[in-house]
């Protein structure tokens, strides 16, 4: 593998407190040397890297890759190509595949396509119950053993006290977070989006917040009495979810809380779509996810608690869906949409374009805070120490762009934003020392499989 | 009441520039949200002068067979669909005549559980009767918005007859006809000063959804009452940005029954709710059913409606839903003039707009 030199760029490793211009050098499939100056006689490729980010590679801890099961939707193929065409070099799966990751036998079958296929890392989270069923735990110390780096019934909440008390000993046993997606299904019932006026326009059932923030404050009761406990909320919706969070965490508990790019940007007002022909409403499927898409001030109270340091993890909750299944009707259409090559603009739009944080805490919330919560930075990913591992993510952050369906590189195009104008972009991933997207052609590497580099 | 008028002209439609309705020029009618006064008039009017032949058993002379004649001319040669993903009688027998006293042929299929069941989207069977020569499609669906999508995916004029629980806009036309009808509003169709009440389930109701858009717009104030459950505080918003009426919510019937012109009695739609929204029927009875005894407290010239199908001694007492307050046959009369124009008028502007 050549030796790869990175020169003259913006070079933020959060995980050193560095930020400043310097080189990266990449040698071996790990971070070599950073500071100015660098040799370049011995590289075998210089990358310019001047009036750009040159961070450690970005790190996802919550995509759906839909394999296995799924894989008209995405396959670990597809999803890792749209990894790294926006700037990751990790993702972290979410195990609501058919069948559920809910074994150790399933995590090692999943490691082994990965090995082959995949063309970022991958890693496993585990299900918190057999078949994701809620009933009865899953061998969580065995998931451990086996890779799993969080477990999650993702897709559900864990629905009672009793089991969900189970989980978190388990996981504070095995070391693992536990990653909660909170929705008391007993009050959303199948509902399609944010209980509000624009649910009464449309004529459809609404998903209010008092559903996410009961199942948090009922976690945030439980972690107290399991010293070690760590408990993640995922893809925060609601104001006071985030209030639930801040108090966990002024009490000094384990809780992290999670903001996705929609939540960061969008309304419920996104799901009305008016018929300009003929009257009347009708709900856009490409606006329909779960949790739903809430108010205005929700959105603000998201940007805020990522100010104030309350969310402390960026993901995406990349949801890829089949055209002809996000083509039925609002209610009758799935939940969710693809999030990896559109996230660090709108990240950057809704957090640094809105002042709250800048380009330096952005990339820590994307690269060294996730990787803590996974406990990867044990295996020296979210870091551009000497030493770690030789991923790289180089982003233009004034590139201005237009996503366009065309251009997207996963399977699915299941995303409110095709059209939309963007500014900042991912021009470069190396993932182990090894050009992925390469910052001269902008094209993806070739297919060929990163088994062996990914593998740490 | 609307009466016996007679036919004006020669015909409804002029043959050579085909069929049309004034200050009308949307191919679809998917909801009354957004519908301007004007546009609602401009149907109703059209619908008083199908009135006399609409609901027309046999011919009495040479001008009823004039009438009639003429009326088969306005959508001679076309084919109207009726697609009806959920069941329905007098919606869809009603849109039949109505598009069959137009001259227009009619297929009328009822597709509950069947075609979808079988793995086909609800577009995909539009789109196959398309292929096979369709110039119209009547489309009743249990879920909100479905009809919208299906006009986004085909090339015909789509009339929503019920989607799920968001509108149910023909319900609505025909409810302020056979209203104006009662109360001598016709004509101008002005229903400012007016206060009706609607009631029962109306978090679940179409018909609630659509009345209040078409009757804030012509300036009526409408009132939603039922239990909170029912009837949230966020159906407020139901009125149009700029409509000149207001819609608020109530939580106590007894309350509103002195101030109503007119009572619109919603059905409960038990297959709508996830889990049961009330304890009991004898206490809803209690606290929303329009009994007799409520009846008698309403104000003397108040009217009662009912969109069907009714449970009686349930959300309406048999003595008021078929009392002399009671529009409810004369609504069912009304939906057959109401969709002939609807018809004309969606039709008409599908044609134009497609040279």
């Amino acid at each position: 593998m050549e030796r790869i030199l990175i020169t003259g760029g913006r070079v933020i490793d959060p995980a050193s407190g560095l930020d400043g211009v310097a080189d990266v050098a990449i040698a071996g499939g790990r971070v070599a040397a950073v500071g100015r100056g660098l040799d370049r006689s011995a590289a075998g490729r210089v990358i310019e890297a001047e009036g750009r980010i040159v961070c450690p590679g970005l790190i996802d801890p919550h995509v759906h890759l839909r394999e296995p099961g799924q894989t008209h939707k995405e396959d670990i193929a597809s999803g890792t190509r749209a990894a790294i065409a926006g700037g990751f070099t990790t993702v972290c799966c979410m195990p609501n595949t058919n069948p559920a990751i809910d074994t150790p036998e399933m995590v090692l079958l999943l490691q082994h396509a990965i090995a082959r296929t995949a063309r970022s890392r991958v890693f496993v989270v585990g299900a918190a119950t057999q078949g994701r069923q809620g009933e009865r735990l899953a061998e969580i110390g065995l998931l451990a053993q086996a890779g799993a780096v969080a477990i999650s019934d993702d897709g559900d909440a864990v629905p009672t006290s009793g089991v969900m008390n189970r989980a978190l000993a388990a996981c504070s046993a095995a070391g693992l977070v536990f990653m909660q997606h909170c929705q008391d299904a007993t009050l959303t019932g199948s509902a399609p989006m944010h209980a509000g006026e624009v649910a009464q326009r449309l004529g459809v059932a609404g998903w209010a917040r008092e559903a996410e923030e009961i199942i948090a404050e009922r976690d945030v009761r439980l972690v107290r009495k399991h010293a070690g406990a760590r408990y993640h909320v995922q893809h925060i919706s609601s104001a006071g979810t985030i209030e639930i969070i801040r108090r966990a965490r002024a009490d000094g508990l384990a809780v992290t809380g999670e903001a996705s790019p929609h939540h960061l940007i969008l309304t419920h007002e996104a799901c009305a779509a008016h018929s300009p022909d003929g009257g009347g409403w009708f709900g856009d499927p490409m606006a329909k996810m779960n949790p739903p898409l809430r108010e205005r001030a929700d959105v603000e109270a998201l940007r805020d608690g990522v100010a104030d340091g309350t969310i402390t993890i960026l993901a995406t909750d990349h949801a890829p869906h089949a055209g002809d299944e996000k083509g039925l009707p609002f209610e009758e259409a799935p939940f969710g949409i693809i999030g990896l090559e559109t996230a660090l603009a709108l990240y950057a739009e809704a957090l640094v374009g809105s002042g709250r944080i800048g380009w330096g805490r952005l990339i820590e919330l994307m690269t060294a805070e996730p990787a803590r919560l996974c406990g990867l930075d044990r295996l020296g990913l979210g870091s551009l120490a000497v030493g770690s591992a030789g991923d790289v993510t180089i982003i233009d952050p004034e590139l201005s762009w237009t996503v366009s369906a065309a251009d997207l590189k996963g399977k699915s195009r299941n995303t409110p934003f095709l059209g939309r104008a963007m500014i900042g972009k991912p021009v470069g991933t190396i993932v182990g020392g090894r050009v992925m997207l390469d910052p001269a052609s902008g094209e993806l590497a070739d297919e060929a499989a990163l088994a062996g580099v990914v593998a740490v | 009441m609307g009466g016996a008028r007679e036919a004006t002209g020669s015909g409804f439609a002029d043959a050579s520039s085909g069929p049309g309705v004034a200050g009308w020029s949307r191919p679809h009618l998917l909801g009354c949200a957004g519908l301007s006064a004007d546009e609602l008039r401009s149907i109703l009017t059209r619908a008083e002068r199908y009135e006399p032949i609409a609901t027309m058993d046999a011919p009495r002379g040479e001008d009823d067979r004039h009438a009639q004649h003429a009326a088969c001319e306005v959508l001679r040669g076309r084919t109207v669909v009726n697609l009806f993903f959920e069941d329905s009688t007098r919606t869809r027998v009603s849109f039949a005549l109505a598009a069959r006293r137009l001259g227009a042929q009619v297929v009328d299929l009822t597709l509950a559980g069947s075609s979808l069941s079988k793995g086909e989207t609800l577009i995909d069977t539009a789109k196959n009767i398309e292929a096979m020569g369709a110039s119209a499609f009547v489309v009743r669906a249990g879920t909100s918005g479905s009809p919208a999508m299906l006009a986004r995916a085909i090339d015909r004029p789509v009339i929503n007859a019920g989607d799920g629980s968001h509108e149910h806009p023909t319900q609505a036309l025909l409810d302020i006809f056979t209203l104006t009808a009662a109360i001598d509003r016709r004509g101008a169709y002005d229903l400012a000063g007016l206060t009706v009440a609607i009631v029962g389930d109306v978090v679940s109701s179409r018909v609630a959804r659509s009345n209040a858009a078409a009757m804030t717009a012509l300036g009526a104030d409408v009132v939603l009452v039922g239990p909170p459950a029912l009837a949230p505080g966020s159906l407020t918003h139901l009125a149009h940005e700029g409509s000149p009426g207001r819609v608020r919510v109530a939580h106590d019937f007894d309350a509103v029954l002195g101030e109503a012109d007119a009572v619109m009695m919603l059905r409960m739609q038990f297959e709508r709710h996830k889990s049961p929204a009330i304890a009991s029927a004898r206490e809803y009875r209690l606290g929303y059913g329009l009994t007799a005894a409520r009846a008698s407290r309403l104000r003397e010239r108040a009217v009662v409606m009912h969109p069907g199908p009714m449970n009686r001694g349930f959300e309406i007492d048999s003595e008021v839903a078929d009392g002399a307050r009671s529009l409810v046959m004369r609504q069912a009369a009304a939906g057959v003039a109401v969709r002939m124009a609807v018809l004309e008028a969606c039709v008409g502007a599908s044609e134009r707009a497609h040279g």
